[in-house]
């Protein structure tokens, strides 16, 4: 059934447009690119994490790889087989699981919308029963299984959308946000059945906004910006790529333009981030571990009462932020 | 299509058993779709109560089926509808059962619902008329009955495909709704209608099964003019037609919203 190749996801050179109309009466066509020659590799068994900022294209590539969209060009290949050309043999050996309220049949019972999904997707009649109650068992819903999906919280709808991408033992898993919007306990439960799963052999491919839930999980790590996967490697390779430099916080009320310039070309200074912090501002500085000069620093800013500075390790969330900001600025 | 055959069956008896429990939990649209046809029953039979029994059957049977097809545009277009809204159409789509049986579960349960405003319309006239209704050959009449349901089925079909490609249900209800009463001959005789008007009556299943119904129901009924035998060939050939065209528009519609990826939009 599955493939000899130890890869369960294969892309290459993928790109997806989208194009809609602009105008009243003389409507001119507008195409976007989401996705810009994308390649990728998912090995069998693995947990791949994709990251990337609000429209930098990962539903898109989870839609395409899950059959539900087709590519512009470029090939992708899902357990051996062309998303393209062969949608119908996929689907039987994917789960998808799409994050949020939307979904399911809500006036239905969670039981009900399983029953239904389990004869979709041609479980042998004799073990709908035993599989729904093992999958409601696994994400914790036994108690809640025959209660109207409209009276479920948001996290136990994800648990729902969840049991409904295992009923039918898919090898590859795609996992589309599933955390998002969960209170912090139902998100480590959560995060606990997705380990579960992975030491269990399921190959999962899981898109997250959060870089602590994909440094906790995955094995790899994607990053996607502006319809590019701009790096792919480990979590600790992620961070080798800023180079094992440190990070210096600045916090003040306010930062001039002169000051920041002044910043950039300290020496020992790699990189400098700025981002608004409630009312004041963060500047965030890359810097290379003796090279730099704290007194330098310090000097280079004009008197600032309210300054605040702080060294700290280099995180995959500034290796990501460093990552995102140099593709928006090429 | 699957290549799987266990997919087909088991999607129309998933299909109908969710469009069942839904409707449990919401049985309230029956009643606008029903409210029609016994307002159009009542007029008819107002009309005819003095023309005797055999016209009053032919409103009735008129009656019964705008209920029946009525239930089955508005139900298929809603719950199409629905699928987009809830969100449910990508997770269906993603299933391995191809996304026609799933509708053609929906539209046979719809065409069945509407068959209890077939049967509204028979009990309010039936009161009102106070005697029981003749029917020559009841067995027959009840295949035919099974035919109709089937040919609106096929019909119901082909308009679910436009709902899945496109939002604008409501539209389509419409013109459906209202054109299908006058052409079918539900309403009126198609004799009566415009000559131009024949070869769209004559394209829709439900007209020919309608008139065989009646060739059957009502002694001495001088329908279309190639009898009864013309009226089962012809319901079965246009419903053969519509399910074909349906199974070809429907693959057409599944690769069009793969390609414009808007199976999430409402």
């Amino acid at each position: 059934m599955l493939p000899s190749s130890s890869d369960v996801i294969e892309v290459t050179k993928l790109t997806r447009s989208f194009s809609s109309r602009k105008g009243f009466l003389f409507q001119e066509k507008v195409a976007t690119d989401a996705l810009r020659g994308v390649d990728l590799t998912v090995h069998s068994g693995e947990l791949f994490g994709l990251l990337g900022p609000n429209g930098a294209g990962k539903t898109t590539l989870t839609k395409i790889l899950s059959t539900l969209l087709l590519p512009t060009s470029g090939t992708a290949r899902v357990l051996g087989r062309d998303v393209s050309r062969e949608g119908a043999a996929i689907r039987p050996l994917i789960g998808l699981v799409l994050g949020g309220e939307r979904g399911l049949y809500n006036r239905v019972s969670g039981r009900e919308n399983l029953r239904y999904f389990a004869d979709l997707y041609g479980l042998p009649s004799g073990s709908v029963t035993s599989r729904i109650r093992e999958v409601l068992d696994l994400v914790g819903l036994t108690e809640a299984a025959d209660r109207r999906v409209e009276e479920y919280s948001r996290g136990m709808k994800q648990k729902l959308h969840l049991a409904r991408g295992l009923l039918h033992r898919p090898p590859l898993l795609f996992l589309d946000e599933p955390t998002i919007g969960l209170d912090p306990r139902s998100a480590r439960e959560l995060r606990k059945l997705v380990r579960t799963l992975s030491s269990e052999g399921v190959s999962i491919f899981l898109t997250t906004h959060y870089m602590f839930e994909a440094e906790e999980l995955c094995h790899r790590i994607g990053i996607l910006a502006h319809g590019q996967m701009v790096a792919c490697d480990t979590p600790s390779g992620l961070q080798r790529l800023v180079g094992g430099e440190g990070t210096v916080e600045l916090e003040s009320r306010e930062f001039d333009d002169v000051e920041l310039s002044r910043l950039r070309s300290l020496p020992g200074v790699s990189r400098v981030l700025q981002e608004p912090l409630g009312t004041h501002l963060r500047v965030t500085l890359r810097v290379r571990p003796g090279q730099w000069d704290p007194d330098a620093l310090r000097g280079a800013l004009d008197p600032h009462p309210d300054l605040f500075v702080r060294e700290r390790r280099t995180t995959l969330e500034d290796a990501y932020l460093d990552l995102v900001e140099q593709e928006v600025a090429a | 299509m699957s290549k799987r055959p266990g997919y087909g069956l088991r999607g129309i008896e998933a299909s109908l058993r969710l469009s069942l429990l839904s409707f449990v939990a919401d049985p309230q649209w029956l009643i606008p779709s029903s409210i029609a046809p016994v307002i159009f029953a009542l007029a008819s039979f107002e009309m005819f109560r003095g023309s005797g029994p055999t016209l009053v059957l032919y409103a009735v049977l008129g009656a019964s089926t705008m209920s029946m097809w009525g239930q089955t545009l508005y139900g298929s277009g809603w719950a199409t509808g629905q699928d987009r809204f809830l969100g449910t159409l990508e997770p269906t789509l993603v299933a391995p059962t191809p996304y026609i049986y799933v509708v053609a579960g929906r539209v046979i349960w719809n065409v069945l619902t509407g068959l209890v405003g077939g049967v509204l319309v028979l009990g309010v006239v039936l009161w009102a008329y106070g005697q029981p209704l003749p029917l020559s050959n009841g067995l027959l009449f009840l295949g035919l009955f099974v035919a109709l349901m089937g040919s609106l089925a096929a019909v119901g079909l082909l308009f679910t495909a436009l709902f899945v490609y496109t939002r604008f249900s409501g539209f389509i209800q419409n013109v459906g709704e209202f054109s299908f009463y006058i052409i079918s001959g539900a309403m009126f005789p198609v004799i009566l209608l415009p000559f131009w008007v024949s070869p769209f009556s004559l394209a829709f299943p439900a007209t020919w099964a309608v008139d065989a119904l009646r060739y059957v129901g009502i002694p001495g009924y001088q329908g279309l003019s190639w009898g009864l035998t013309g009226d089962l060939l012809g319901t079965l050939g246009t419903s053969l037609a519509y399910l074909a065209l349906a199974l070809g528009v429907f693959r057409w519609v599944e690769h069009h919203l793969l390609e414009a990826g808007t199976a999430s939009d409402y």
